[in-house]
């Protein structure tokens, strides 16, 4: 068991991270009925972002970049988790208004739209920061090692998955305990209703896709240090995000988290015993639940089946 | 209006019209600065985009995971023709067979669904079947591909052609996506094919009439399963190498973005136009600039906002307005006569 006990850990960690890239997904497919395949890339965009940020060189007029760079690695860490989040919010922006074209079609076309801007999206990160890898500074105190029961841990992954629970338990509190959330959750429920209502349906999609873009951001620097930064980490991200959503049933806050957990530990484990084959775990565990499970662990009938 | 309609004729005029034009591409292609090869490249994807729009287009089912059906075709080629028979037909119809199983498989857990579950579903078994090829070494040659897969010649019993060379094998590809044409033209315009666009306008109300929906979408999956399959042979045959890039997520959506380019959703032959497009503009636009999906893609986001319908789309409101316009003219030129 205790030889175990390594994998386990891991798969927990990779489980958090995981759940962090799946929320800002899930919120969308859930209230807007849109399947965003450019999540993926805006999760590179934060990555790349934060790079820039942290780097020796950031963009910025002489004076400013003087100013910017006297504050210390940790400053311009912290700082790249609120600033490239903000930034990448702004394509998402974008993004959201030229979407609306697509609302009360197939979403077929919002799911077409997305995957152009993915497309456009990585071709613009290939020209701005080329193809090589890159690696994201992590400041001294988090990064490094320790040893542990006779193992070497790597610190940052623990930073990584307190980092992860801290937004997820703060996506929790915005869902469940302001009124933002009891709108997301009703516009989810019913958008005809809830515009009856009085509620500018709109503005929140807006909001809601914003809100998304900005946790996939968040999640691609909080993850970049561990996974390296290059312009194909967006699909490698998105696809598990995909399948967690299925898993886990769309729509269901608690169902996103306990798949993503489930995702982890099984590659987690399954990695213990066959490591070339752990990716596949993933995959057989959602064809394995959701034949029994129709509608993923906590899914609830969806308008989306129709 | 006399003679038959086109849909119940086995080969129709702009049928028939496809395959004179093609079939003197090779006397002008070098002419105009392309090469015989991306000649039959079109012929290829454009068998595999037809099979797939048998999904999308006249289903309405949305398959992100198609890939993974071309890709097994591709493998189940050259595996064939390595340890079954180096034959030809043999060969293909292993592809397409196995395009037929793979498809028959994934169709058993995905049949009941429907839209994004759907499309969902699709994407983790384009996944799964990637995984699988990338990792068995043994088998499929891993990343580096499955090589040495040979251009076997084409045995008709009294002559044996031999199309080792591009010109040869596009006249081969090109008599191949002549019978797939006619297949699924009298596939979609037949008793079947009505019943599968009833099941894309409404899946209920086809359920209500007593047809059996899961049935039907199965057989669907797996018909353009073996399709796909069979154009990853020709694939495989044509690039004599099998890889398993075209099963992956992105390249699934190529040909979901090349069916829709064209305008597969209105059009049956919308697929063909977007693969002629897609594969031409990658050659010019990539000969100009490496980041030629920048401005693909920028265009693709383009006509998804305001040409959703595609180019044959874009084409028949041109058309029909057009019609309007001059048929409004007429009625105007009667009017003052009459006045």
């Amino acid at each position: 068991m205790f030889d175990l006990l390594p994998h386990l850990l891991n798969g927990l960690v990779l489980g958090l991270l995981l759940a962090l890239i799946a929320l800002g997904f899930m919120l969308i497919v859930g209230l807007m009925e849109q399947i965003n395949l450019a999540h993926g890339s805006l999760f590179a965009l934060g990555a790349y972002f934060a790079l820039v940020l942290t780097g020796p060189k950031p963009p910025l007029p002489d004076a400013l970049a003087a100013a910017w760079l006297q504050f210390p690695l940790g400053a311009r860490y912290a700082m790249a988790l609120v600033i490239a989040p903000c930034l990448a919010g702004i394509v998402g922006m974008a993004v959201e208004i030229c979407m609306r074209r697509t609302y009360g079609k197939d979403p077929l076309y919002g799911l077409l739209l997305t995957f152009g801007v993915a497309l456009v999206l990585e071709e613009v990160i290939r020209l701005a920061w080329g193809t090589r890898d890159h690696v994201l500074p992590v400041p001294q105190a988090m990064s490094g090692g320790f040893i542990f029961a006779d193992l070497i841990w790597s610190t940052y992954r623990f930073y990584a998955a307190a980092m992860a629970a801290a937004v997820i338990g703060i996506v929790w509190l915005v869902i469940e305990k302001t009124p933002y959330g009891a709108m997301i959750k009703a516009g989810a429920h019913d958008s005809e209703m809830v515009r009856a209502l009085g509620i500018n349906l709109s503005k929140l999609r807006l909001g809601v896709f914003v809100f998304g873009t900005m946790l996939a951001a968040l999640a691609g620097i909080i993850i970049a240090p561990i996974w390296g930064i290059r312009p194909h980490m967006g699909v490698d991200a998105v696809v598990p995000a995909f399948l967690i959503i299925v898993l886990g049933g769309i729509g269901s806050f608690w169902g996103a988290v306990a798949a993503s957990l489930l995702v982890g530990l099984a590659v987690g484990l399954s990695g213990a015993y066959a490591s070339e084959w752990s990716l596949l775990s993933m995959y057989l565990l959602l064809v394995a639940v959701v034949s029994i499970r129709a509608r993923g662990l906590f899914g609830k009938k969806s308008l989306l089946e129709a | 209006m006399t003679g038959t309609p086109s849909t119940a004729r086995l080969i129709t005029p702009t049928m028939l019209g496809a395959w004179l034009l093609l079939a003197t591409v090779p006397l002008w292609i070098n002419a105009v600065g392309l090469y015989p090869y991306i000649g039959v490249e079109i012929l290829v994807w454009s068998i595999y985009a037809l099979a797939f729009n048998l999904v999308l287009g006249t289903s309405g089912l949305p398959s992100f995971g198609h890939g993974a059906l071309f890709g097994v075709g591709a493998y189940a080629f050259g595996l064939t023709q390595f340890n079954v028979a180096a034959n030809l037909w043999i060969c293909l119809l292993g592809a397409a067979l196995a395009g037929a199983v793979a498809a028959l498989i994934i169709g058993f857990f995905i049949s009941h669904r429907r839209g994004i579950y759907f499309a969902l579903m699709t994407i983790a078994f384009g996944q799964i079947f990637w995984t699988i090829s990338v990792k068995s070494h043994s088998i499929t040659g891993g990343e580096d591909g499955l090589l040495n897969i040979l251009r076997l010649p084409v045995d008709l019993g009294v002559v044996s052609f031999d199309i080792t060379d591009n010109t040869s094998l596009y006249y081969f590809v090109l008599a191949m996506f002549a019978v797939a044409t006619v297949l699924l033209w009298r596939l979609v315009n037949s008793p079947y094919g009505r019943i599968l666009a009833a099941i894309r306008q409404s899946e209920t109300r086809t359920a209500h009439l007593g047809y059996n929906v899961w049935l039907y979408k199965l057989s669907v999956i797996v018909i353009s399963g073996a399709f796909s399959g069979f154009a990853g042979g020709l694939f495989a045959m044509a690039q004599r190498s099998a890889f398993p890039d075209v099963m992956n997520l992105a390249q699934s959506g190529l040909v979901v973005m090349m069916t829709l380019v064209g305008g597969g959703l209105v059009s049956f032959w919308g697929p063909v136009i977007g693969v002629i497009v897609f594969l031409i503009s990658r050659d010019v636009i990539g000969a100009w600039t490496s980041a030629w999906m920048l401005y693909f893609g920028a265009m693709f986001v383009l006509l998804v906002l305001f040409r959703p319908e595609g180019i044959a789309g874009a084409y028949k409101l041109a058309l029909e307005r057009w019609k309007v316009r001059g048929a409004s003219s007429s009625a105007l030129g009667s009017a003052s006569r009459s006045g």
